[in-house]
């Protein structure tokens, strides 16, 4: 098999992984094509950093077949192609950040010099050129975490797996980290875990939801406008809103889905004015303040609503 | 058929792991302590045993007891060495050496495992790649200490006997070669304990089970049923007190240890395969 198959990076058919404890993956399948950020969604123990970890070779599925790029993972067709920030894997305390990212650089093939240069490179990308001959010892746990993710930038590898990427940067840097994310996007195909489900929803185009080791659904994110659902974000507590919202004819249903925030289900219809700005003239006939509008259903109420 | 992608092993990428590791003890400033206090004991070592030994065996009053103590022993062919020093060096080097193997490549993989540094690298290289690259890392290094010791023994002979100088380089070539075979199987065992085991403190207190504890086992087990004392060949250095005397060697003295070194890098090579990062 060869490494040109289209643009399909990853195919995963029928894995199950058995721990001794329990069943991590049951008869998971999907695949996952060169593009978009891919979102890898679910609860605590639901099976993502063991997806990861098969996915990156760490560890071998109990059954099924797992092919990236048409290679078995931890193959050596992968090195160089398959880049990762697994979750809680430290540098070496002992050398410099600079020595161990030129490691890895020669590792993937690059002589002294371009490894020298992907390492400042990849550092400076996560904008810490900085601390390129300091110890790990010596950064933040926030630093060390953009380094690690530096490490998985070396050599603009085809898939970049990040597991939990932005969890524990103040909110800069973690908004810088999925600019970066968001920029290298289309050369480099990411895949991304998180509990920030904003997060996601604003990179990726893809969903992998896993609940108990079930893929419970592999959906894309819609393109299109969907204007059969709004989601509205208001600035106060309204009493009565839903009451009142439903007073517009178009309006079937209004769903408090958390705090402020309402999941509005609409029914189309051409003949009258468009719905979000009935919404918003009735938002500006009551004065009231809102903070977003949102075409469709968040990521999050798409999952969990 | 097993073909070397099968192995995946790839020269360059294990030549990129030899020499991290060379890094790590030439390097850093761990690694130089570790030298330092590596040549402060064989600077002693050269300097009090080695050095005054040579005037005690090759005084005539000396000599017979010597050769009647080290006939005992098996040792006497030792005396007929040119260059005394190197024989006294021998002694001490074929038993510390492969204690100091042990010790010094106890920690191959298994704090980089804990860590999850190897799962920077095995995204990298393959796993036979990391346990190879490791293991001639370590290989490397003590071949590196113990031809910097047996130059400083020719060195010291020199000293005395300039005359000395070509029988004492070409004899350390051959103690080179017969310390290196010594070491390899240690080596090896501490890459395979490293396969499994999860640091390098537990790695040190296992392989004293096993040298301890596990000859004793094998001795109950021979009790029982003779054919367990094949069991020893499961010990690096069961040939080492045949090999000391240098008499009446022939290949099985060497072929022993090679055939260790394979065996438990295949063992390790199985369980590094199987292992979670």
């Amino acid at each position: 098999m060869s490494i040109e198959q289209g643009n399909n990076l990853i195919k995963v058919s029928n894995v199950n992984k058995l721990f001794p404890s329990k069943q991590a993956l049951k008869n998971v399948s999907f695949e996952i094509n060169q593009g978009a950020p891919v979102a890898l969604v679910g609860p605590n123990g639901a099976g993502k950093t063991t997806l990861f970890s098969i996915l990156c070779g760490y560890i071998q599925q109990t059954s099924g077949e797992v092919s990236i790029m048409g290679h078995k993972p931890g193959s050596a067709a992968t090195f160089g192609n398959l880049a990762a920030l697994p979750q809680d894997a430290q540098l070496d305390p002992r050398f410099s950040i600079a020595h161990q990212l030129k490691f890895y650089g020669q590792l993937q093939g690059f002589n002294r010099k371009k490894s020298e240069y992907e390492a400042e490179r990849t550092l400076d990308l996560v904008g810490l050129k900085e601390v390129l001959n300091e110890k790990p010892g010596a950064l933040s746990h926030g630093m060390r975490k953009r380094v690690t993710i530096a490490q998985a930038l070396i050599g603009e590898p085809k898939i970049v797996m990040l597991d939990e990427a932005t969890a524990g940067l103040d909110p800069l840097h973690a908004r810088e980290i999925r600019e970066l994310v968001a920029s290298l996007s289309g050369n480099t195909t990411f895949i991304l875990s998180s509990h920030d489900l904003s997060e996601l929803e604003r990179l990726c185009q893809q969903v992998l939801y896993l609940e108990n080791g079930v893929l419970k659904e592999h959906q894309t994110l819609a393109n299109e406008v969907d204007l059969s659902y709004i989601t509205l974000r208001m600035a106060n507590v309204i009493p009565d809103f839903e009451q009142v919202l439903k007073s517009i004819s178009q309006i079937s249903d209004v769903k408090n889905t958390q705090d402020k925030e309402y999941l509005i289900s609409v029914t189309p219809n051409e003949n009258t004015l468009p719905i979000d700005i009935q919404i918003l003239q009735l938002c500006h006939d009551k004065n009231w303040q809102y903070r977003q509008m949102i075409n469709g259903k968040t990521l999050e109420n798409q999952l969990f609503s | 058929m097993l073909s070397p992608h099968h192995f995946q092993l790839n020269i360059w990428r294990i030549w990129a792991l030899i020499k991290f590791e060379l890094i790590r003890l030439f390097f850093t400033k761990r690694g130089m302590l570790a030298v330092l206090a590596f040549a402060t004991a064989w600077f002693i070592i050269l300097y009090y045993p080695v050095n005054s030994a040579v005037s005690i065996v090759s005084s005539e009053g000396f000599k017979d007891m010597a050769k009647q103590m080290f006939g005992v022993l098996g040792l006497s062919e030792l005396l007929n060495w040119p260059v005394s020093e190197l024989a006294l060096y021998w002694l001490i080097a074929i038993y510390s050496f492969p204690v100091f193997a042990l010790i010094a490549s106890s920690d191959q993989t298994c704090a980089d495992r804990t860590r999850g540094t190897l799962r920077f690298i095995s995204l990298r290289a393959s796993r036979n790649e990391i346990l190879f690259g490791r293991f001639l890392g370590q290989v490397l290094i003590i071949s590196t200490l113990i031809l910097l010791t047996l130059l400083a023994t020719v060195v010291m002979a020199t000293w005395r006997d300039t005359s000395l100088f070509i029988p004492a380089l070409t004899k350390s070539l051959y103690l080179f070669k017969e310390l290196l075979i010594a070491v390899l199987p240690f080596i090896a065992l501490m890459a395979f304990f490293n396969s499994f085991l999860r640091s390098a403190k537990l790695t040190a207190v296992i392989t004293l089970l096993f040298f301890g504890l596990g000859s004793i086992f094998i001795s109950i087990l021979e009790y029982q049923a003779p054919i367990a004392i094949h069991l020893n060949y499961l010990f690096p250095g069961m040939q080492l007190d045949a090999v000391v005397g240098q008499q009446g060697l022939d290949m099985s003295h060497y072929v022993i240890p090679l055939i260790q070194t394979v065996a438990y890098l295949t063992l390790a090579s199985i369980f590094m395969k199987r292992s979670a990062l």
